[in-house]
């Protein structure tokens, strides 16, 4: 028998402000945390439950290492994503709009799919029209 | 993937057009609200994309983007139109039209990419040792992403105002295309895997037509429904290893040979040495008929439906049937005390199909094994479930309710012809909600379920030294007492395994405390545990932990903060096997 434990931790802000009657602001800050391990697996040495009676060597190709077999269910994430943006009302009708958008992954195990490690943005910015 | 495109351009057009006309020949007071976003964005990425840019093109690019916020009222009729074009992969819009009670539709449409990430297949070289799964990568260079696209509708049309007679029409198409990880497996006479790249062309196309209406106090309606999937991409081919015992080869020169054994290998395995399609995507249609029923029935409300269905294989011919049935009826028993009950039922019948296996070492001295046999689907079941709910106002500030049900599982065929487990669940549950105005509340529920024979698998898992006898079958080779195959051991086996519970207990809790109007609070538990007492050799149980708090903080109209955290913990303990390859 053998004992599996995930944990994942999830801290956040998001923020809305409003400076003047023109100007909005928003902003958010995620933080996920994200660990699973498996215990070391203790398998029988499989050569001397069998082997009484069976000649010498017959079980030689069954000395198998299980040592690091847990380890590669083990998985440990971090990723940030932040996020910031602002709105400025140019005319009654036309909206100013700009974001920003930041997100990182720390992979501290690479589990399945290798290393993962990585990060990304995004910038947008546009113009809201109301016709 | 023309015609749907085609398909999909001519309803958009046509659902915009007509309404826009009808809408403005109308005299009465009209509303028209028409926002607008025009900008772009533009990504980079740092290393590894396919985690942090999942649903993202994964690409350093810059695009322009659009969205769209249309509303039109006039009268008893509306339109309305939502929509973002991310890029050329993710898109989203939505559409909206009412005319009185005469027509109304809604479509939604929406696309996604999303990266997938390539099984290194490193974790096979887990366990180290002699006899070792080795593999293949042939796709070392993939990028696998794949592209979802979906539209739905759903359309009413008034045919007679006498018994409100309506036309009711629905559809739904998803489209999945790029690429996949495909991965072939070998027999354990060849202990290899192998991973290529695979082209994705999934079509799923769903379409529903019926007529509803009233007759005296009930509501009826009838509803056809029609589903189709079928893949078009080239079938994943893989060439299957000649036999081999994994460790007992000579090496002569730069040609390998086999011992013996090899021999012995061939004519125990269906194929070998050829080349065969692998992970097949099955073409399938399904087709129903719904007839649905509610009203007033006593003091009460009645609500239920009965369905049919067949669905088929194209590529097998095999087809599954089912019969189902649902009822709810909920009655006021007082004032202050509802009563909800619901019952279900279904039958699924699946065609058996014969297995044509070739002899186990045909053509050899000693023991054969034919091994032909009917394959009785473990989905041929009967399921029924019942419940009742009884929900009390105690005082102005505290509802509790109660609810207990049965549910059951009679499996037909599985694991034994004719004698199949049946899994049988009873549960309890409590609820209890307590608020204080608008300052404070609480809700708290507690469940239990305790479940005999939940699904286990068919075959036991130990075998065990000194339990049970098996004898060698025919002597094969001169001066050995005879063979015992791996075929024989299936006897010996004992020990029915499961990760399915017989026992399992929910707890959640939530609280919410606003000690202003700038102020709100909330903070939340919930615990589950669940575990198996049947399993004598084994300690199968599972235990979940899920804490959470938020805080809200609106000082004024131009400041809005939200705070929290939530954190999940699962624990499960559970039996590791190992297989072991040796031929």
């Amino acid at each position: 028998m053998t004992d599996y434990t995930s944990k994942s931790t999830n801290l956040y802000l998001v923020a809305h402000l409003m400076p003047t009657e023109k100007l909005g602001i928003h902003g958010s800050f995620d933080f996920n945390l994200s660990e699973a391990a498996l215990d070391e697996v203790q398998i029988p040495d499989s050569a001397a439950l069998v082997a009484i009676g069976v000649p010498a060597g017959w079980f030689a190709s069954h000395s198998y290492d299980y040592s690091q077999m847990s380890t590669y269910s083990d998985f440990d994430y971090e990723l940030l994503k932040l996020n910031f943006g602002v709105e400025y009302l140019l005319s009654p009708k036309i909206t100013f709009t700009a974001d920003l958008d930041y997100a990182d992954l720390k992979d501290n195990q690479g589990y399945v799919y290798g290393n993962e490690t990585g990060s990304f943005y995004m910038i947008r910015s546009g113009f809201r029209l109301k016709l | 993937m023309k015609q749907f495109t085609t398909y999909v351009t001519a309803v958009i057009i046509a659902l915009l057009l007509i309404p826009a006309m009808v809408i403005a020949e109308d005299g009465g007071d009209k509303q028209r609200d028409l926002s607008i976003w025009l900008g772009g964005h533009t990504t980079e990425f740092t290393d590894n994309t396919k985690k942090v840019g999942e649903y993202n093109k994964g690409e350093n690019e810059f695009l322009p983007e659009f969205m769209l916020d249309y509303y039109m009222k006039s009268g008893n009729k509306m339109m309305s139109l939502n929509g973002h074009f991310y890029d050329d992969e993710n898109i989203d819009a939505h559409y909206k039209l009412t005319i009185g009670n005469k027509f109304k539709a809604k479509i939604d449409f929406g696309s996604m990419v999303a990266q997938k990430g390539r099984d290194l297949l490193e974790n096979i070289g887990a366990k180290k040792g002699p006899k070792m799964l080795s593999y293949t990568l042939l796709d070392e260079d993939a990028d696998y992403k794949t592209k979802r696209s979906d539209i739905e509708g759903d359309y009413q049309l008034l045919l007679s105002k006498t018994n409100n007679i309506r036309l009711l029409a629905a559809h739904r198409s998803t489209i999945e295309t790029g690429h996949e990880q495909k991965i072939s497996t070998g027999h354990c006479a060849n202990c290899h895997q192998v991973s290529r790249k695979l082209e994705v062309d999934r079509q799923t196309h769903t379409v529903e037509a019926g007529v509803a209406g009233e007759a005296g106090k009930f509501d009826l309606a009838y509803l056809f429904g029609y589903r189709t999937f079928k893949s078009n991409a080239p079938d994943a081919i893989n060439h299957y290893d000649d036999a081999r015992h994994p460790t007992n080869t000579v090496i002569t020169g730069s040609d390998t040979t086999y011992t013996a054994s090899a021999g012995e290998f061939v004519p125990r395995l269906i194929y070998q040495d050829t080349t065969l399609p692998y992970g097949v995507y099955p073409e399938t249609e399904k087709m129903s008929h719904k007839l649905k029923v509610k009203g007033d029935v006593g003091k009460g409300r009645f609500a239920g439906a009965v369905s049919i269905s067949q669905a088929k294989n194209k590529h097998t011919n095999l087809t599954t049937d089912a019969v189902s049935g649902v009822a709810n009826y909920a009655v006021l028993l007082n004032p202050k005390t509802r009563l909800l009950t619901k019952l279900n039922v279904s039958q699924i019948q699946a065609d058996d199909a014969i297995i044509d296996l070739p002899t186990h070492r045909e053509g050899l001295s000693g023991p054969t094994q034919d091994f032909d046999y009917t394959f009785y689907s473990s989905l041929d079941r009967t399921t029924a479930g019942l419940s009742a709910e009884l929900i009390r106002k105690v005082n102005p500030k505290l509802t509790a309710s109660l609810k207990a049900g049965y549910s059951m599982v009679d499996r037909d065929d599985y694991p034994v012809y004719q004698n199949g487990t049946k899994t049988s669940k009873m549960f309890g549950q409590v609820k209890l909600r307590h608020r204080k105005g608008l300052t404070y509340s609480t809700n708290f529920k507690y469940r239990f379920e305790k479940i005999t024979d939940p699904y286990v698998s068919g075959r036991g898992l130990f075998e065990s030294k000194g339990r049970g006898v098996i004898l060698p079958l025919d002597t094969v080779q001169p001066g050995y007492p005879g063979w015992v195959f791996y075929y024989q051991r299936e006897e010996l086996r004992y020990q029915d395994i499961t990760t399915m519970p017989t026992e399992k207990h929910d707890i959640e809790w939530s609280s919410n405390w606003c000690p202003n109007s700038k102020v709100g609070i909330n903070m939340g538990m919930k615990i589950g545990l669940d575990k198996n007492n049947d399993l004598d050799s084994l300690d199968v149980k599972q235990t979940s932990m899920q804490p959470n708090l938020s805080i809200n903080f609106n000082p004024n109209s131009k400041i809005s903060l939200t705070t929290g955290f939530s954190y999940t913990q699962y624990d499960s303990r559970g039996p590791v096997t190992i297989a072991l390859f040796d031929g």
